[in-house]
């Protein structure tokens, strides 16, 4: 995660809309919300915790093209350079054919990158973390939304949040401290 | 296999006498013996094969010792340089591991001594000092020392008999004599004729003389067509009918009615027979061109018809003061006596002892003489032969005989030039030449082969200068001023004519097998599957008819149909068969051997029972019924489905004077066009003549034996697969009765913008710098792309290890893996191969000429299907040369390539079939 | 949880939703992982025997295959392609629907694939590999397969690389690779609940496979984009793939083979029949696991739907090969279609035409695609049809060459038949195991699904 904190606060949600809904009131009153834990994507959220668009297409770009060359390049050497070898009375760089196989090698390198790609971009595989040691934490892939907030030091500020969760019809509200 | 390498290894030695290379005459060395061994250095040595008892000039190369390749002699008259199919096969026949290894009495196996032994007491017991009861039995025998031998021991035993029975032997000095008052052997000379009419007659056949027929008729051809013209009336459908200008399906006894109305038209005391209206006009025509050409027409007669009509046709040609040559029948062979007059003497208990001399009678004799059970009666029959066959498992006594290119002798061309049979390698296996067994039956001291054969000579030459005249006859492959001299025609008299009487029913007419003779190459995996002329067939023979006749019976391809005279029966599968003359059903010789060996035996039906010693030719009265449905038919290695106006687009016919030509249209393409050829000081291509393609497969069996090509056997076929590389296409220009077929020899085409390269992953296929299209077999894994791709489908798969650990039947015999050519690679299974235009020829050729820092010559190049043509009808050489054969004839108007609009370019071409027709008969007949 | 089956209701479905309103975020977790969770029930075993079964056979015609050699096979000299290829392009055809089901309909928001979309790219994955496996057991030396990749040989050749069997080669390597890289993808964030449902060995396993997902936020970001971009490419990718494959054929001169229509022609077929297989395998997971109530009768309608417009398309695509055979003029051409319907193969081309072509239009009544039996039935004909086309892609055009001498027609053996429906085993075989260890449905997506149904 981003920000070191040292003390979180979780509240967990029913569906969701009520996360949503936390989330945004509680970025409103000026909390942190550093992340969210859901069984599936929720829509918006993103832009609620004020999270970039994912870069993870540059990679697969790079990786795409890049193989597609050289895969035209090794074509083209071993046909033209190495063997040049009279087949068929076609000439050696007979180009046309030799647009098939760097598209077909393009697209599997950018999507390897880009699997590659989501694994360094989300710090996978993780397979442990703080997280888990709470056990309600589970059924986050299961049907419960998780709302993480830093948790304000001073007392009030910590009322005031509880009270914003519990009126989003949070379900339960818990700290841990990392 | 086991025996077969032992013997190998003990066999594959070089005579101890000395053998002499065939070198050129200038070249020609008088001392010095070419030495032999130097490891790849192809030797080639000058012999001659015999066929029906008559010799044919070869050229046999060895290779460390080993006979590989049968090439003709340029200086004998009965190969002028080329071959048939069966000097071809010879190899595989040398190296065949089920010839006979052994003596045996008895089927025990036995050795000489034992045999001597017996032969006295034998001799002692029965035999009183006059040769009483003794017979000899052989083909036809013309070879000087053995003439010789039978001589004298006809000196020694006055009473005893020589009786000679050739399966395939027409009888003509028979004929002759009714005309001429003695016998005459009369031969044609194609190349003086202009008009031939051929009634029922296969000059073209295969035979002793198949090589110099087919040479002299396209030689004449080639030198004018417009004016050579050949006409063929015939009951079956044969290699001549396929030649012909003008052909003419016609039962047996219609011929002889337009054999005596062409007579009587020629002015003989006869009345002219009814004829129908369609042979009626054929035979105008034919007349009238016989007539306007004084002195060159020829007219043909087959053995087939009467005696009486063949009589005729002798009478017909001297009236006609036809170009043929009469010799004079040699008075030993005219004294020797028939089979029959054999079998009635061994009936009358006139016959003690039989000494029967590679000949296999119990197969081959006409089924009314019964020989098989008959020879039984005799208590002492001896048989001399490659193998323990029929005859010797029906005599007392087999002797193993040597190969002809194991073993020294001599032997004589049809026209009598003789050669001297020279042995390329020591006997592979125990063997006793007819010489030495003659010489023990008269009790002669015993004397080497080669000794006999040099004393016969020395009382020919006397000893001036001898071994000079010897050296020559060895390395020329011909002796000297040998032949026979064209003897004068007496006064012909005309023979008469009395018409057959016309038969019900149908007639069976016999034919000498294509593949396996008369049986005597039964044995043989590459002639066995070696495709029929025309039904492509491989494997076995048939009951052949034509589709009305079948129909009319009720009879469907392939089903089992019985056929008998009386009595006398066989049965076979039925195939159906254009061409045949309503009313006859073609029978081949040659099958249904029971002691042929592993691969010859049980492959089709014995045709013997029918024949009979007075009409061995043709039955009359035979009657066909239809037993079951599935016959066996067997498998062809032609197409399924016939697809009209094929024949035009790819095997396309010219008249004489008219020209075809059709420029291929260029084609959009991403890629800059190519020249052609590429620059190199080398373009190989090959044009082939079908005008002079005459089918006779011998090109195909060269393929087979100089590219270790294996044979895959039936049931491989019947899947519908081959492994020749190199296939004769037949297309017919003419309707199902009367079909007019054209022979169309398809090799690789080597293409220069090859459909089958670009499609191999693996760069297995690809082009060299010279224009081949080579298949690099180590790299091939066997996609099979390139031949899905190949529009000629020229492309040979190794489904199996035919040539690789799962050849058919005894092929994987050590012994049989000798006859491998050492100059190219023995493909593996799962891998592709096909036509290289010989290109361990071409590096031949090249190493050669790069020691001479030269280029190489026209003609230096000879690949094993050109050299074996007997017409010359392949052409091979370089096209960068202008001059060259190659390079003239696709300037020929009648050049064609096959699939233009492919734009393939491919580097083998053709020449289209030049047809000169007369106009009186249109281009219907 | 409540269970709805739709096939006991009225057919205007149109108007239902795809998932019924009763499923909860709980529900979907319930159904879909309680298959993992207990043993494996006695219909499954016998499946499981008689589909192992099966594969032994296949295993046993593989070592005679190798040890023998491929004369085994019914090709001759000039049908030298047969059963192999006709499989190998049959069953790539089968895989490209997962593909196509996971990337085109995800992109062009087709919401009811959201719950089909995991065991089709399953049944991508088994069919892609198995189809890869044909073009090895054809050679003629299967051994040195691998000669087609380039790598520093000893016989210092390198692929031929216009060979359309190279381009084979690298479609379905990447093809195969990037699959399997989707597919993981996919199932990352439901081996987490996998995981989190599951307990003692099983869940260690499920948690080192999930590599620790946790569903986070930023996450998903990453997570939701990048499937995006992987079906993006996927599309391309899967038509390239077959169109590939048809220029195996298209690639030549041989008539029937050099038409341009072929690789759309491909596409469309593997589309046509990987939807009917998938119409299979749903029908099977759907009642063997009990997932009524994701699989519902909307899904089956929209794959009927599909399958009827596939099948016009094959239809106009068999018009297409006659007009141009006809227009193009060459004789060879319409010789070649002319073949089609009098030649040796000449019932079996009409069982094509019916099966591909006729059948499915019973497809035009709702009423049809209201009954699963119907759905099935024409299903298991295209399949039958696609087949047939392929293998008779092979035998007409090998058959009936430009040169007659050499026209033959394929008689196949007993291997061919083999070699034929092994393979099917072996694909059920994995399927079976596939059904016991992953989430068949994908429980996020499904979740996503009923939120939206939820809203609107």
């Amino acid at each position: 995660m981003s920000a070191r904190v040292e003390r979180a606060m979780i509240a967990e949600f029913g569906n969701p809309d009520a996360l949503s809904d936390a989330a945004r009131s509680v970025c409103n009153e000026g909390f942190r919300a550093i992340d969210a834990l859901t069984p599936c994507p929720v829509e918006g959220l993103e832009e609620t915790l004020g999270l970039k668009q994912s870069p993870i297409r540059w990679p697969m770009l790079i990786a795409g093209v890049g193989a597609a060359a050289f895969a035209y390049w090794l074509e083209w050497w071993s046909s033209v350079f190495a063997y040049p070898i009279d087949s068929g009375g076609r000439p050696l760089h007979s180009w046309p054919v030799l647009l098939l196989v760097p598209f077909e090698v393009g697209v599997l390198f950018a999507g390897l990158a880009g699997f590659i790609a989501l694994l360094v971009l989300c710090g996978l595989p993780r397979l442990n973390h703080p997280l888990f040691d709470w056990d309600a934490v589970e059924r986050s892939t299961d049907d419960r939304y998780f709302l993480l907030m830093a948790a304000p030091e001073n007392e009030n500020d910590n009322d005031r949040l509880r009270r914003l969760l519990s009126d989003a019809r949070a379900l339960r509200i818990r700290e841990l401290s990392a | 296999m086991a025996a077969g390498a032992a013997a190998l290894a003990a066999g594959c030695k070089r005579p101890d006498e000395e053998i002499l290379a065939n070198v050129t005459l200038e070249e020609l060395p008088y001392v010095k013996i070419p030495e032999g061994l130097v490891p790849g250095v192809i030797q080639r040595y000058a012999t001659a094969l015999t066929l029906a008892g008559y010799g044919r000039g070869a050229l046999v190369t060895s290779s460390e010792g080993r006979p590989i390749k049968v090439e003709g002699n340029p200086r004998h008259p009965a190969s002028l340089g080329a071959t048939d199919v069966f000097a071809q096969a010879e190899i595989l026949a040398l190296y065949d591991p089920d010839r006979s290894q052994a003596i045996r009495v008895a089927g025990e196996i036995s050795d000489w001594p034992a045999f001597e032994q017996a032969l006295g007491e034998h001799l002692a017991a029965r035999v009183s000092g006059r040769g009483q009861g003794l017979r000899l039995l052989s083909g036809r025998i013309v070879s000087p020392t053995l003439l010789d031998q039978i001589e004298g021991l006809l000196k020694a035993y006055p009473n005893m008999r020589w009786h000679t029975f050739e399966p395939t032997e027409a009888s003509d000095g028979e004929t002759a004599n009714v005309v001429y008052g003695k016998p005459l052997t009369l031969r044609p000379r194609f190349g003086d004729a202009d008009v031939v009419a051929a009634f029922d007659a296969d000059p073209l056949g295969c035979g002793p003389d198949q090589v110099r027929f087919g040479r002299e008729l396209v030689d004449r051809r080639k030198r004018d067509r417009a004016s050579a013209r050949f006409y063929s009336v015939e009951s079956g459908m044969t290699l001549t009918g396929a030649f012909a200008d003008h052909r003419l399906a016609a039962h047996p006894d219609a011929i002889e009615a337009m054999v005596a109305a062409l007579a009587a038209a020629l002015g003989a005391p006869i009345a002219r027979p009814e004829l129908p209206q369609d042979h009626a006009r054929f035979l105008d025509v034919v007349t009238k061109d016989l007539q306007a050409r004084a002195g060159r027409g020829l007219v043909l007669l087959g053995p087939a018809l009467s005696k009486n009509a063949r009589a005729l046709g002798v009478w017909i040609n001297d009236r006609l003061g036809a170009p043929e040559n009469a010799f004079d029948v040699d008075p030993r062979q005219a004294a020797a006596g028939t089979l029959p007059e054999l079998a009635d003497d061994i009936h009358a208990g006139k016959v003690e002892m039989l000494v029967i001399l590679d000949s296999n009678p119990v197969a081959t004799a006409p089924g009314d003489v019964e020989f098989g059970a008959l020879v039984q009666r005799l208590p002492f029959r001896v048989h001399l032969g490659l193998y323990y066959d029929e005859t010797a498992a029906a005599s007392t006594w087999h002797l193993p005989m040597p190969h002809p290119l194991e073993s020294w002798s001599d032997i004589a061309s049809p026209e009598g030039v003789a050669s001297i049979v020279q042995p390329l390698i020591r006997p592979l296996h125990e063997s006793y030449s007819a010489h030495r067994l003659l010489a023990a039956l008269a009790g002669e001291p015993p004397l080497s082969d080669y000794d006999r054969i040099r004393s016969t000579w020395r009382s020919r030459w006397g000893e001036r200068n001898f071994d000079d005249r010897w050296r020559r006859a060895l390395v020329e492959g011909v002796i000297a001023d040998t032949g026979l001299e064209p003897a004068a025609k007496p006064a012909a008299k005309f023979p008469g004519w009395t018409p057959t009487a016309p038969q019900g029913g149908m007639s069976a007419i016999f034919r000498i097998d294509p593949s396996v003779f008369d049986g005597r190459f039964a044995n043989n995996a590459w002639l066995q599957e070696c495709p029929q002329p025309f039904s492509k067939a491989v494997w076995g023979n048939a009951v052949e008819m034509a589709l009305a006749d079948a129909k009319r019976l009720g009879i469907k391809e392939g089903d089992e149909v019985e056929v008998s005279v009386g009595k006398r029966a066989l049965s076979g599968p039925m195939r159906l068969s254009n061409g045949i003359a309503p009313g006859v059903v073609q029978l081949s010789l040659g099958y249904g051997r029971a002691h042929a060996g592993s691969i010859g035996d049980g492959v089709g039906f014995s045709v013997a029972v029918l024949r009979t010693a007075a009409s061995p030719w043709i039955a009359r009265n035979v009657a066909l019924r239809r037993i079951g449905p599935n016959g066996h038919l067997s498998p062809s290695t032609a197409g399924l489905f016939a697809l009209p106006g094929k024949a035009e687009e790819l095997a396309p016919e010219v008249e004489v004077g008219a020209a075809k030509a059709s420029p291929p249209q260029p084609m959009a393409s991403f890629f800059p066009p190519r020249p052609t050829p590429i620059g190199d000081p080398y373009a190989w291509a090959m044009v082939i003549d079908t005008g002079a393609c005459i089918g006779c497969n011998a090109c195909v069996v060269a393929c087979q034996s100089e590219n270790n090509v294996p044979s895959i056997g039936p049931d491989e076929v019947g899947w519908g697969r081959i492994m020749h590389w190199l296939r004769i296409d037949v297309y017919d220009h003419g309707s199902a009765p009367e079909p007019r077929p054209v022979f169309q020899p398809v090799p690789c085409m080597h293409c220069e913008a090859a459909p089958c390269e670009p499609v191999c992953p693996v760069e297995a296929s690809v082009h060299d710098h010279e224009g081949l299209n080579v298949q690099v077999y180590n790299r091939c894994i066997g996609t099979r792309f390139c031949q899905s791709n190949c529009p000629y489908k020229v492309r040979r798969f190794n489904w199996f290890g035919y040539a690789a650990g799962q050849e058919y039947k005894n092929l994987g015999n050590a012994l049989v893996k000798a006859a491998n050519n050492p100059d190219v690679s023995v493909r593996d299974r799962g891998v592709m191969e096909k036509c290289t235009y010989c290109v361990q020829r071409i590096s031949r050729a090249r190493r050669l000429a790069e020691r001479e820092t030269r280029l190489i010559a026209e003609g230096e190049v000879v690949t094993a299907c050109q050299a074996a043509c007997p017409t010359r009808a392949i052409h091979f050489g370089n096209l960068v040369d202008p001059k060259s054969s190659v390079s003239e004839l696709r300037r020929d108007p009648a050049h064609y390539v096959l699939l233009d609009q492919l734009h393939t370019r491919p580097r083998t071409t053709y020449l289209a079939r030049l047809r000169n027709s007369n106009p009186e008969l249109g281009g219907s007949a | 949880m409540t269970v709805v089956s739709a096939f006991d209701r009225a057919p205007a479905l149109e108007d239902v939703p795809v998932l019924p309103r009763a499923i909860d975020d709980r529900a979907i977790t319930d159904i879909v992982c309680e298959p993992l969770l207990r043993p494996a029930g006695k219909g499954w075993w016998i499946a499981f025997i008689i589909c192992s079964a099966g594969t032994l056979a296949l295993i046993y015609g593989i070592h005679l295959l190798f040890t023998v050699g491929i004369g085994i096979f019914g090709n001759n000299t000039s049908v030298v392609w047969g059963f192999p290829i006709a499989n190998y392009v049959w069953w790539i055809g089968l895989g490209n629907a997962g593909t196509l089901i996971s990337s085109l309909l995800l992109l062009t928001r087709q919401s009811w694939r959201a719950t089909i979309s995991r065991f089709a790219e399953a049944m991508t994955l088994f069919a892609v590999s198995i189809a890869g496996l044909f073009p090895i057991f054809h050679l003629g030396r299967p051994l040195y397969f691998y000669w087609i990749a380039p790598y520093p040989a000893t016989m210092h050749v390198w692929p031929q690389w216009r060979s359309a069997l190279v381009w084979d080669f690298w479609a379905v390597l990447s093809y195969l690779t990037f699959s399997v890289v989707f597919w993981y993808v996919g199932v990352l964030p439901d081996l987490a609940t996998a995981r989190d449902r599951s307990r003692g060995a099983w869940q260690k396993v499920y948690g080192v496979a999930a590599l620790g997902w946790r569903g986070s936020a930023r996450h998903w970001r990453h997570y939701h984009r990048l499937q995006i971009s992987l079906a993006a490419l996927a599309t391309p990718l899967v038509c390239s793939v077959h169109s590939i494959v048809g220029l195996d054929f298209a690639a030549s001169l041989m008539p029937g083979w050099r038409e341009p229509i072929f690789p759309p022609y491909f596409v469309v077929g593997a589309m046509y029949s990987g939807f009917a297989l998938v119409v299979l395998l749903a029908a099977t997971i759907t009642y063997g696991l009990g997932l009524q109530a994701l699989i519902t009768a909307r899904h089956f309608e929209a794959m009927a739907k599909i399958i009827l417009m596939a099948s016009i398309v094959m239809g106009l695509s068999y018009l297409s090969e006659y007009f141009a055979a006809w227009y193009g003029g060459h004789p060879e051409d319409r010789g070649m279609v002319a073949f089609e319907f009098t030649g040796a193969y000449w019932q079996v081309y009409a069982g094509m035409l019916f099966c591909n072509v006729i059948a499915p239009q019973i497809l035009w009544f709702p009423r049809m695609r209201a009954s699963l039996a119907v759905i099935i039935g024409v299903s298991f004909a295209v399949l039958v049809g696609m087949w047939l086309e392929r293998i008779l892609i092979v035998w007409n055009t090998l058959s009936h060459t430009f040169m007659p001498s050499m026209d033959r027609v394929f008689f196949p053996t007993w291997w061919d038949w083999l070699f034929l429906f092994g393979p099917m085993f072996f694909f059920a075989w994995l399927f079976l195991l596939f059904c016991r260890v992953a989430p068949v449905v994908p429980m996020f997506e499904a979740r996503e699904l009923r939120h939206k149904e939820a809203e609107g």
